[in-house]
């Protein structure tokens, strides 16, 4: 009877000195592969005796099963240690830069006009654009504006023929879409708004621009009053600047308002406590009501104004409009809003 | 307008503080833009509203502090100036003949015996702390009472006006006159003056004659109290350039029937300091006397307009206050008579904001609108153009916004006739940009040395045969390293013609239905004449891309390996790509064949593109070129060119026998372009 014994043990030797799992892969093809040595004990198991036979192959799987957990024990402890090698070969300097990945950007302004129609747009206002050179009948004449105001002087507006001018407010649009109302393509209700570039003649300097971006947004249902525009006012400046916000009426004169008031916003959490400006606002001046046809004992709405370049000042401080459109890298690569 | 505190005490008894009446008047509508300490003595600097014009006076302010607070009261001064400060004076014959009807009212005195007396201590600090500078008692006393009521006084040395008389009438063509301020002004036939027997001796409502004005030596003043249209005075003003106290108040509109009070206030300050004697007449022509209409108040209107409820009595007591004519119609209406100061109230509506403002905006409460809901957002093209800004700034892009209005530049659009606001002298300001290519080339000079990748998306202006037009351009800019140097890119790859159209190749992909690039029929003066390409959409032609000339690189002090694409939002919005076309994905794994092979460098990629998808078939899944070599081992005006096939088979795996017969089926194409394998 071959002796089993004899074997496991120079095989036990064998793992035990292996010093690699490599060499280990061999010693394991080497005792218990298809054609490995204790395999190949189990073939002479025909020429026993019939007897034998049974303690015989007992004893051969025993022992290869004693080699094997030999084995898979010794190969993990190499493995263990081999990836240790490997891990302490790979060590890389993670204090080293990472790829520099250029990111597009929008501009702050753009940053800005977003927010304010996801705003709008969530309070049911449709979005609406209108040129940038308007006649001068939407940016004044359709606004109840007196025949020689001095907004319509060459020297506050730019003029390209008599007829055009660059426009000076987002209000100028409200014509346009009245007209829209008039000819049934839209119908009352209505809740518009829009985001406009608009030129006036002024000198240049850190709080002044001949050009700026304002919002005008405008509503016309039944029974419109002041205290809707106060109400709607609160949830705007809520939902753009976060937390409660009073909002405070004073008097004020525009050609297309009545009552006409500028409004500002306060709250505890924000702005120091203070009033900020942010626009004008009023109830749609009954004139142009009337002038597109609309009912005025049935119809009334307000509208407001507030310029894109305010948001992005009150919010993160920016103190001189000139910035916004000089595209300074440097400047714009700070807003992530 | 500045206020010396205590020319308000003298109309309102008032326990308020300056800084509370401020307030008062902010809340009234009349802004208090701060407090100054001059001398000792609190001076407000208040905002009057350009429609309020009878805020421009201590009486008008007054009356807006005794409406909004019920603790303040009037004094004997306010009591007598709403009763128009009556006098004793009769009708006088000065010859005053009105010529046009810019001047619906003109009224004055003759002064007589005057001492020469300077302004007393009190008019004197007065008047300097109200901003103005003490001269003599006749034109300090005419600018106090201004000051006090609101109409602008004017004083003539009387002896100096030709044949004593007054004339109110249009300037001639070729008239002149020296103003007060030594300047010669030539007239324009517009312009309202006030007339001597011969020529111009004041510019009506703007300023006075230098010839005519009073000084020490002065025996007999002719004291002016006039009512201007608003409108005339504005225009001649602007014409002339010239912006005075009673400019500003006849522009913003003077009570027509303040005209003779004025007059008789100034009169009782002039013989209380001692000037001279009044005649006893004052001469005062007013062909047609201010009339206004009663307009019906409905209080129900009121209170749900302003979204607060105003009762009748107390409606009844704002508007009483505030100098309206006001009666019960019944329960719940009112008749208001407007005062003649306030032009800006002609209907109902004008009355109720009169309620609101003296309630208090504050006690509006807040509310939100109910009704229909309507559907917000963006649609249509805006909502395309957002999308297509949302996939620019996916490919890397930094978004600038530039000034529209703009200097000249070399990077215009030479296909576009430029416009510009008219009269503009700053060159800065003279152009309305034609390209968004402009600010572009600004924004990288700007941003100097950097590599960039920069879009601006915005309007751009022109003329069509002299009908000024504007669209909607998006522009692209890219220079320098189009990934940032870093340690482990050995040779990072810089912009080049290709990068920037694999941007506007991937843009359209997600905006557009198709998009090609052709060779340019007739080339962009901007840009470089071999390396630029038509963009078009099956709309037509949307825009150009290239590389910049290297003189216009030059021109506009920007790099020229600087490259450039410009599209039309308006134009390609025809051929957007708003629809999602879904296709089956094959579940069977696709085949690689890559082809190797030399070509004329002559021959147009596009051509032997057109015979690689039209030999290969419908296995043709995608394919790439992957290589381009040339030199050794190439032959002189040949390239070796590499290009990828994958291929892919529905509902089965495709066979080497299937996928090689695909690649020699596009050999043999590639060969009639004369391609050899290599």
């Amino acid at each position: 009877m071959p002796d089993v014994a004899e074997l496991e043990k120079t095989a036990t030797q064998e793992i035990a000195g292996a010093g690699s799992s490599a060499q280990l892969k061999d010693l394991e093809i080497k005792y218990l592969g298809k054609n490995g040595l204790l395999t190949g004990l189990m073939k002479q198991i025909g020429a026993l005796p019939a007897e034998e036979r049974k303690t015989f192959g007992q004893t051969v799987n025993d022992s290869k099963g004693r080699l094997q957990s030999l084995l898979d024990t010794r190969l993990d402890a190499l493995k263990l240690n081999e990836r240790e090698v490997q891990y302490e070969q790979e060590r890389i300097d993670v204090t080293m830069p990472g790829m520099p990945v250029r990111m597009g950007r929008e501009h702050v302004l753009q940053q800005a006009t977003n927010k304010i129609k996801d705003v709008f747009s969530g309070l049911g206002f449709q979005y609406m654009e209108s040129p940038d050179v308007e006649e001068f009948r939407y940016n004044f004449e359709a606004l109840n504006y007196p025949p020689d105001h001095p907004a319509m002087d060459d020297q506050d507006t730019f003029y390209v023929t008599d007829d055009l001018l660059l426009r000076t407010q987002g209000t100028a649009i409200q014509g346009r879409v009245y007209e829209k109302v008039q000819s049934g393509e839209m119908t009352l209700p209505i809740r518009v708004f829009t985001v406009a570039r608009c030129y006036r003649n002024e000198a240049v300097d850190r709080t002044h621009g001949h050009t700026f971006h304002q919002v005008d947004a405008f509503m016309i249902d039944e029974g419109i009053s002041m205290a809707h525009l106060k109400g709607t006012l609160g949830l705007f400046a809520k939902a753009m600047f976060g937390g409660e916000a009073k909002v405070r009426f004073r008097p004020d004169f525009f050609p297309f308002v009545e009552p006409g008031v500028d409004y500002a916003i306060s709250s505890p959490k924000l702005f120091d406590g203070k009033w900020v400006e942010l626009g004008g606002a009023g109830l749609i001046h009954p004139n142009i009501l009337e002038h597109y046809g609309i009912d005025v004992e049935r119809w009334s709405g307000f509208a407001f104004g507030l310029g894109v370049e305010r948001i992005p000042m009150l919010a993160y401080g920016v103190d001189d409009l000139r910035n916004f459109m000089e595209n300074d890298l440097r400047f714009l690569e700070q807003f992530h809003g | 307008m500045k206020v010396p505190y205590t020319m308000l005490l003298d109309f309102v008894d008032t326990a308020l503080t300056a800084e509370q009446a401020g307030d008062l008047l902010t809340m009234a509508g009349f802004e208090l833009e701060g407090i100054d300490n001059v001398q000792g003595e609190a001076v407000l600097d208040i905002k009057v509203m350009s429609n309020r014009g009878d805020g421009l006076s201590v009486l008008g302010l007054a009356r807006e502090i005794l409406a909004k607070d019920a603790g303040s009261k009037p004094r004997e001064l306010y009591t007598r100036a709403a009763s128009r400060f009556p006098s004793s004076a009769t009708s006088g014959q000065i010859p005053v003949s009105i010529e046009t009807t810019d001047c619906s009212r003109y009224a004055c005195r003759l002064f007589t015996n005057l001492t020469g007396a300077s302004s007393p201590t009190w008019l004197q600090e007065r008047v300097t702390k109200a901003g103005m500078r003490p001269i003599s008692l006749l034109v300090d006393l005419t600018n106090y009472v201004m000051l006090e009521v609101g109409q602008p006084l004017h004083a003539f040395d009387f002896d100096k006006l030709h044949g004593g008389r007054i004339i109110v009438r249009k300037a001639a063509d070729g008239e002149k006159i020296v103003t007060l301020d030594g300047e010669e002004r030539k007239l324009s036939p517009f312009m309202m003056m006030i007339c001597d027997a011969d020529h111009p001796v004041a510019v009506a409502g703007v300023m006075g004659g230098q010839e005519t004005e009073v000084s020490g030596s002065t025996k007999k003043m002719l004291l002016e109290s006039a009512h201007f249209l608003n409108t005339s005075v504005r225009k001649t003003r602007n014409a002339l350039g010239l912006s005075t106290e009673a400019s500003y108040r006849f522009e913003r509109s003077v009570d027509p029937e303040g005209v003779v009070a004025a007059i008789n206030r100034f009169t009782e300050l002039f013989i209380q300091c001692k000037g001279g004697d009044a005649d006893a007449t004052i001469t005062d022509v007013y062909p047609t006397p201010a009339r206004r209409a009663a307009i019906r108040l409905r209080l129900d209107r009121a209170s749900l307009l302003l979204g607060m409820h105003i009762s009748q009595d107390e409606a009844l007591r704002y508007l009483t206050n505030l100098g309206f004519g006001c009666e019960k119609v019944d329960d719940k209406t009112l008749s208001a008579t407007p005062p003649t100061w306030r032009p800006d109230v002609v209907r109902e509506e004008d009355l109720i904001e009169e309620l609101g403002r003296v309630h208090g905006y504050d006690l509006i409460p807040s509310e939100l609108p109910h009704g229909a809901t309507t559907q917000g957002g963006t649609s249509g093209y805006e909502r395309w153009e957002d999308k297509v800004r949302d996939r620019v700034v996916r490919l890397g892009f930094t978004q600038t916004i530039s000034h529209t209005l703009r200097d000249a530049s070399p990077l215009d659009d030479p296909g576009t006739e430029k416009i510009g606001p008219r009269g503009v002298s700053d060159p800065e300001m003279m152009w309305l940009r034609s390209s968004t290519l402009s600010s572009l080339a600004d924004a990288a000079r700007r941003n100097g040395g950097k590599s960039l990748q920069l879009f601006e998306l915005g309007q751009v202006f022109g003329s069509h045969g002299g009908t000024p037009f504007e669209r909607t351009s998006l522009g692209f800019l890219v220079q320098g390293a189009t990934s940032p140097e870093w340690w482990q890119s050995k040779s990072p790859a810089t912009a080049s013609f290709f990068a920037l159209k694999g941007v506007i190749q991937s843009l359209a992909d997600e905006t557009l239905t198709h998009i090609d690039f052709q060779i340019p029929e007739h080339g962009d003066a901007r840009l470089h004449p071999t390396r630029q390409a038509d963009i078009y959409a099956p709309c037509g032609r949307i825009g150009v891309i290239g590389q910049i000339d290297p003189d216009v690189a030059e021109k506009a002090g920007i790099p020229p390996d600087t490259l450039l694409a410009e599209i039309d939002l308006n134009t390609a919005y025809a051929s957007a790509q708003t629809e999602v076309h879904v296709r089956q994905i094959g579940r069977n794994p696709a085949v690689r064949r890559d082809l190797a092979f030399l070509i004329d460098k002559s021959t147009p990629f596009e051509k032997i593109q057109a015979a690689v998808m039209d030999s290969a078939g419908e296995l043709l899944e995608d394919h790439w070129l992957f290589d381009v070599y040339e030199g050794k081992g190439v032959p002189e005006g040949k390239h070796s060119l590499a290009i990828a096939l994958q291929l892919r088979k529905f509902g089965a795996n495709l066979t080497d026998d299937e996928a090689n017969r695909v690649r020699e089926s596009v050999v043999q194409a590639l060969a009639s372009l004369g391609a050899t394998p290599r």
